[in-house]
């Protein structure tokens, strides 16, 4: 274990050392949740009805124009924060290993006395823990925000919802766990981290379909559906995991990742 | 320990394919082996099987007194190694690079950061040393690659071509440094394809091309290869004495190319004064006698041209 965290220390160091790619994906859940904020805010002061392109959810059905407007914007931005566990650790985790592959590191460090899980494991946690801590944290400015400028409190209990908590919590960390594992899989065939990325980024698919049944009240995003989707990701999870180990081998990798 | 690397009928197959064919040798702990043999002729696939990143599909070997397959993790620890690549993080100085390699050998901070300055100094990057290594020469990232296999004081070190492309300036202070490495006691395992580097460095040596073709000291190859021999220098062409040294009973061959006479035998140092007569008889002008010298190219050649 002290060697993974070994290499998390080195795997921050390097990251702090690439400003561009630092700000450019650790900037962005703050500025998210910034415009998200201010939406949310600015729709709360829209007085008359508002223009509807569609069926809204029942939930909504009683709700005064301007609680529609900031209900519906509320939600959308609130599936936002299961999308950026996904897109962190992808940016930040592609860097880690597909990189040291191109710039051929890693065969130095595999002839250290360091075990191949500690190395994987250090590797992880290295994009798991900033995109984890800048999405809990930002979840909780988002908190904070309706809280503080919801018009009513229909729209704060509509948005702010037991369900969408679980999945903060439970979901996203198992997603961004995937994400990683994913792109541990794909550094195996591909030397270029975009790629990786762009190949990881199918992942987002299964958000999106979740925030348009949501909006389309198909979908309700209640406790037991986190939960539920939580055991399913988690299984996801647990074979995605498996995979990235047995490729992520001293000898796998010396010998055929290409 | 009596050897420090000891391997028996090594082998490694990639998929039906051999790559490494049942490698036997033993190499003196405190010696420099070179390892010699063409591109693609399993070199690194068993420099890797011995400092243990892949594991050979068959025999065994023990190297710095681990043996192969049993304690994998302490036996890393106890070689260096200096990679193909020198395989650097271009953003992190050359301290930071050290450093993080120093703690992955288990080496404590306090101790860490000692070594790394014991081997800045000692490879001449010290000046430097707070520097990007991606604004290093390759000269220069190779000596940091090199210091980074030689943090741990391991007792073993291999090094797989370790002034390949490098200027002959550098190529000269890693070769000292080598020298310098021996002369501490360590087994250096070199991997190169410059021979008179090999010839210089190393006490014993391997020609090698998928299985080992043959080992021993650079003198010993020669000789074992060619035989022993003797230069005569003449005035005018020497094609005129070849009959009469031929006629000699203890000569095995003899050629000439312009005014110089070659010729084989087996015990120059006691046979040379009956040449030098017979020579003189049939009236030769002598200019130099000399010990026929073949290069350790001539024999790796041999050897391995005639293997192909």
């Amino acid at each position: 274990m002290k060697k993974a965290l070994i290499v998390l220390d080195k795997e921050w160091l390097e990251l702090r050392l690439q400003p561009t790619l630092l700000l450019a994906t650790l900037i962005l859940p703050p500025l998210i949740t910034a415009f998200a904020i201010a939406g949310f805010f600015a729709v709360g002061k829209i007085s008359g009805p508002i223009p509807q392109g569609g069926p809204l959810p029942p939930e909504f059905a009683s709700l005064a124009p301007r609680e529609v407007a900031q209900a519906i914007v509320g939600r959308q931005f609130s599936t936002l924060f299961l999308l950026l566990p996904i897109f962190i650790p992808s940016v930040l985790a592609s860097y880690a290993i597909v990189g040291e592959k191109r710039e051929r590191t890693l065969e130095p460090v595999l002839a250290t006395p360091i075990r191949t899980w500690e190395l994987l494991l250090g590797k992880i946690l290295a994009a798991l823990i900033p995109a984890l801590a800048i999405t809990i944290a930002s979840a909780s400015l988002f908190i904070a925000g309706i809280l503080a400028f919801a018009v009513t409190d229909r729209v704060r209990d509509i948005v702010v919802t037991p369900g969408w908590i679980l999945a903060v919590l439970v979901d996203t960390p198992l997603l961004a766990l995937i994400g990683v594992a994913l792109i541990v899989v794909l550094s195996s065939r591909v030397n270029d981290p975009r790629t990786a990325q762009q190949i990881s980024a199918v992942l987002i698919v299964p958000v999106l379909g979740l925030l348009f049944g949501q909006l389309a009240g198909v979908i309700v995003l209640g406790p037991a559906l986190a939960l539920g989707i939580g055991v399913i990701l988690a299984i996801i999870a647990a074979g995605a995991v498996w995979a990235a180990t047995r490729l992520f081998q001293r000898e796998v990798i010396l010998t055929r990742w290409r | 320990m009596a050897h420090a690397i000891e391997t028996h009928g090594l082998t490694r197959k990639f998929d039906g394919r051999v790559a490494v064919d049942g490698l036997s040798l033993t190499i003196e702990t405190g010696t420099v082996f070179g390892f010699l043999g063409p591109n693609g002729a399993g070199k690194t696939t068993t420099v890797r099987m011995l400092a243990a990143l892949i594991a050979p599909t068959d025999g065994d070997a023990i190297v710095a007194g681990h043996t192969l397959g049993v304690d994998d993790t302490a036996l890393r620890g106890s070689v260096g190694i200096l990679t193909e690549q020198p395989g650097l993080y271009d953003r992190l100085s050359a301290r930071q690079n050290l450093r993080y390699f120093a703690r992955l050998y288990d080496l404590e901070p306090a101790r860490a950061d000692s070594q790394v300055e014991r081997y800045l100094h000692l490879l001449e990057l010290w000046d430097r040393r707070d520097e990007p290594v991606g604004t290093f020469s390759k000269g220069m990232r190779q000596k940091l690659a090199i210091a980074r296999a030689l943090l741990h004081e391991p007792s073993v070190v291999f090094l797989d071509e370790p002034t390949a492309a490098l200027d002959p300036e550098a190529a000269r202070t890693v070769r000292d440094f080598v020298k310098g490495l021996k002369a501490e006691g360590r087994t250096i395992f070199l991997t190169t394809h410059n021979l008179p580097e090999a010839d210089e460095l190393c006490d014993s040596i391997g020609i090698f091309q998928r299985r080992l073709l043959r080992m021993g000291s650079p003198g010993e190859l020669r000789a074992g290869l060619f035989g022993a021999g003797t230069v005569v220098r003449v005035v005018g062409d020497a094609a005129r004495y070849v009959p009469v040294v031929r006629a000699l009973p203890f000569v095995r061959e003899a050629r000439s190319d312009g005014g110089t006479l070659t010729v084989e035998l087996d015990d120059p140092d006691s046979r040379n004064p009956d040449v030098v007569d017979a020579l003189r008889a049939a009236g030769a002008r002598i200019r130099y006698v000399e010990r026929l010298q073949h290069s350790l190219e001539d024999v790796y050649l041999r050897l391995v041209g005639g293997h192909q």
